[in-house]
């Protein structure tokens, strides 16, 4: 095992950072100023002198960071980096020590995850280091079909890979906390008998060599807590899917790999897909609650960032492996659902705020947490801006009709600073892209070849300046929502890819239809060719409804992927480790509901008995409390549809009632029973838990 | 529909109690997934027949309640003399059984070694040797919060908090009204 090099500090490359962003900032000011020079000031003019270094230095943030990328790619990679220090060398040499693979899960598609772990354990199988791994699939499910289902797919797991004691399943009664609440969990109760944890999302999947490797690295580098891979999206079949691995493919790891440049050691922790060193992570890295009034919003929301960061104030380092293959995860099937994930984002990131100046951070934590409250707080800045950039034009626009002299009008029209300004900021708009199509120019057979994947950029491009200004518009919603208090959710993330309906689209998007017509109508009547550029911005509102539409639809991602069109590398070379997957999908039971099954089928009864704890020793003659026995009877009186998700589960929880349920629902003659569970009954054989999950060939 | 009595003393009614309690039995042995279809129903028969046998000393009960009383005696009986459990039958009893069933695959592969007592030695080996791991022994560790330093921010906000009144808001917008038309009327003659 190497000895741990000295942490570098990184200072120069922020200081080129910063600087190189203030520079590009104050140039863009620069010329903003001299556009003003012999104008008339009008009050909206301040608005936007006010709000441009903000919205400019975004850019400028963007253009350092892919400069950096694309700068540490051409040397070829970072010599500071922990993957490339001396134990690579020796690599095979460092023993491997005890690793969890923590997947938490929220009412997710059991299958997929089930496939998920499967193939893992396979690719780590192949490894010859599975003794050194366990799987916890850690579930906070509230709904009872996924829950019962989880068991049932947890025992297939462990039957079909002959996994007893390797791959565990848990089940937790309060989710409190949410996902890090979930993990938190698991450190407090097994904690101890790993050094680290792999932390993975429902949808992430890892190879067994990534995950063998990132051990050893972890092993080799004794100051590392967090080693950080970059996952790639993949299995994307809607265009919208595509269209997000395809920039995250192309374009991702120049800003990951500028990230990493300019934050060293002090790098992001994207809350999954990455392996953490769990005694620090145990001891420093518990969520503070937030100093806010009200109780409910003290939670803090978006977990990683702040995990990083008070892994880093404890002294520990935190490297993002931009050049790690063999990490996976799955984007958002559409607009909607992004949405949906960015109004959670959001509030995680503006809660941020309050460790922004807390002491004790890092630098470079300091800047991932202003980067991540500006990638929401842009678009409220960006649409004031834009309106008061339209009030300026009108009134420069009646200036000229009513006061001025021919010689204002000349100058007016030929501002060169005004070119030079728009120029500038196109140029810094695209350089980024431009220099991660350089990156993967070597690549590009990857992509289908360099014609199809200039091809896809153009389209990839064409689509995000339309759906740039609706996500503008609902990002500026989502920071009012949070600026006003109301509470977000943790929410299942939807992947599959079965498209939105159009009434949808409408119902949700319309609005920023009207709003576009209306815009642009009086955009038309008050600012004449001045309106010209608000036309990118009017045109994204106006198609809003169809872009979610079209983008959402699965047949077209399909048409374009066998045009050869938004291929990624991962698509071009299928990893084994991902076979499968895109297909996976939960038996659906001809007569519903699934979790009835624990109550009726003797093995997925007996399955649900032994993950549930006996709460009592009262044994099963001792009565239930009286709400319990009414439940009880409601559910054989009622049938399984008459109760409400709540209940379901405290059935559930309670064993002795499982098992009472199981003895009556059988025993009692048909009038005394709800028909659905006679109808249930003669099913039970038949079950697609049985079926799908339980009745296996297994060969010894 | 198989018919379990043909009896001429039997009324229209009686047969359908029975034949309900019948196809209840079945429907639950079908539930272990027997490699030979035909098992379930022989085995609903004979314990329908054992069920009127019962039913004819003492009719209180429900031919089904009491067929089916009957499959989970037989079960629980079977399943403590080959899981060797000498204590009374509890929900744990079945559920370690039901899930030796399973992982054993002993009904799929000799369906009519269910619910036969003596099982042979080495099923009953099998059947005992799956045991279900549910979890590991706790570790219990403790997590918690370590004091954070909100810094200047905290000290901020708490002082708006703690002081927040309408009165407050009025002259603070006020104020700053103040401040832009100074800097409008100054910026404008300025530039």
């Amino acid at each position: 095992m190497s000895t741990p090099s000295p942490e570098p500090s990184g200072a120069l490359r922020r200081t080129l950072f910063l600087s190189g962003s203030i520079l590009l900032t104050g140039a863009g000011m620069g010329l903003l100023l001299r556009t003003y020079v012999g104008q008339q000031i009008y009050w909206p003019d301040y608005i936007v002198i006010g709000l441009f270094p903000l919205l400019f230095s975004q850019i400028a943030v963007g253009v350092m960071l892919a400069l950096f990328g694309f700068f540490d790619g051409l040397r070829g990679g970072d010599p500071l980096h922990v993957m490339r220090r001396s134990w690579r060398n020796k690599e095979e040499e460092v023993p491997l020590a005890a690793t969890a693979i923590v997947i938490p899960v929220f009412n997710e598609e059991v299958e997929r995850v089930r496939m998920g772990i499967e193939n893992m354990w396979r690719s780590l199988e192949k490894t010859g280091q599975i003794e050194h791994f366990d799987f916890y699939l850690c579930s906070d499910s509230n709904d009872a079909d996924h829950w019962i289902e989880e068991e049932c797919a947890w025992l297939n797991l462990c039957q079909k890979l002959k996994a007893f004691g390797k791959i565990f399943y848990r089940k937790r009664r309060h989710a409190i906390n949410s996902k890090s609440g979930n993990v938190a969990d698991f450190c407090r109760r097994w904690g101890k008998r790993y050094r680290y944890m792999i932390v993975l999302d429902a949808d992430s999947v890892m190879s067994g060599p990534t995950m063998v490797r990132l051990v050893r690295a972890m092993e080799a580098n004794p100051a590392v807590g967090i080693l950080q891979t970059q996952p790639v999206q993949v299995l994307g079949q809607s265009l919208f899917r595509r269209l997000l691995q395809f920039s995250g493919s192309a374009y991702g790891k120049i800003f990951t790999q500028g990230c990493s440049f300019t934050q060293t050691s002090s790098s992001s922790y994207w809350g999954h897909n990455a392996i953490i060193r769990i005694a620090p992570f145990i001891e420093h890295c518990d969520l503070p609650m937030l100093p806010v009034p009200d109780a409910r919003g003290r939670h803090v929301l978006s977990h990683d960032t702040v995990e990083a960061a008070l892994m880093r104030r404890a002294g520990y380092e935190v490297w993002v492996a931009y050049d790690e293959s063999g990490s996976w995860e799955e984007g958002p099937p559409n607009m909607s659902d992004m949405l949906k994930r960015d109004r959670r984002w959001c509030a995680g990131n503006l809660q941020h705020f309050w460790f922004l100046f807390g002491r004790g951070i890092e630098l470079g934590n300091r800047l991932q947490i202003w980067i991540g409250l500006m990638a929401y707080l842009c678009s409220p800045i960006w649409l004031a801006f834009l309106i008061a950039g339209s009030f300026t034009s009108y009134s420069r626009a009646r200036f000229l009709l009513y006061s001025a002299g021919p010689e204002d009008i000349e100058d007016a029209a030929h501002h060169q600073e005004t070119l030079l300004l728009f120029v500038l900021t196109v140029v810094l708009l695209f350089l980024p892209r431009v220099l991660s199509l350089l990156s993967q120019l070597p690549d590009a057979r990857h992509f289908g070849g360099v014609f199809r994947l200039l091809l896809s950029t153009l389209l990839e491009t064409v689509l995000s300046i339309l759906m740039a200004p609706v996500l503008m518009l609902f990002h500026t919603l989502f920071v009012i929502q949070v600026i006003l208090g109301w509470q977000i959710k943790w929410t299942t993330q939807n992947r599959s890819d079965s498209g939105l309906a159009f009434s949808h689209c409408v119902i949700l998007y319309g609005w920023q239809t009207l709003l576009g017509i209306a815009g642009q109508s009086l955009a038309w009547t008050y600012l004449g060719s001045s309106s010209y550029w608000l036309m990118p911005i009017f045109i994204g509102w106006i198609l809003a409804p169809i872009t979610a539409w079209v983008t959402a639809s699965k047949r077209l991602g399909e048409i374009l992927r066998s045009w050869g069109l938004l291929i990624i590398p991962a698509e071009a070379e299928p990893p084994p480790e991902l076979a499968g997957l895109a297909d996976a999908a939960s038996p659906s039971p001809e007569i519903p509901p699934l979790w009835s099954q624990a109550l009726l089928c003797p093995y997925v009864h007996a399955i649900h008995l032994s993950m549930v704890r006996q709460r009592h020793s009262g044994g099963e003659d001792k009565k239930p409390a009286q709400s319990l026995a009414k439940l009880r009877e409601k559910l054989v009186l009622e049938g399984p549809d008459a109760l409400k998700p709540k209940e379901k589960l405290r059935l559930l929880w309670d064993a002795e009632t499982v098992f009472w349920l199981h003895r009556e629902l059988w025993s009692r003659p048909g009038d005394k029973l709800h028909p659905q569970w006679e109808r249930l009954q003669a099913e039970s054989g038949k079950s697609p838990l049985l079926r799908h999950y339980l009745l296996i060939e297994t060969s010894d | 529909m198989a018919s379990i009595d043909s009896s001429p003393t039997n009324s229209g009614s009686d047969q359908a109690v029975w034949n309900e309690a019948y196809e209840r039995v079945r429907n639950f042995l079908e539930t272990f997934a027997l490699g030979d279809h035909t098992q379930a129903p022989r085995l609903a028969l004979k314990l329908v027949d054992r069920a009127r046998e019962i039913h004819r000393d003492d009719p209180s009960k429900h031919p089904t309640t009491l067929a089916m009383e009957q499959a989970h005696h037989l079960m629980a009986e079977w399943l403590a003399a080959n899981l060797e459990t000498s204590e009374r039958p509890t929900s744990q009893t079945f559920a370690s059984g039901y899930i030796a069933l399973l992982l054993g695959q002993s009904l799929r592969i000799t369906p009519d070694s269910f619910l036969v007592t003596p099982l042979a030695p080495p099923l009953r080996q099998a059947l005992r040797e799956s045991l279900l791991v549910t979890g590991p022994d706790l570790e219990i560790s403790s997590m918690s919060p370590r004091s954070f330093d909100y810094g200047p921010m905290l000290n901020l906000a708490r002082q708006t908090w703690h002081k927040w009144d309408a009165r407050a808001i009025v002259v603070a917008i006020a104020f700053w009204i103040g401040v832009y038309f100074i800097f409008y009327w100054w910026l404008s003659d300025l530039l």
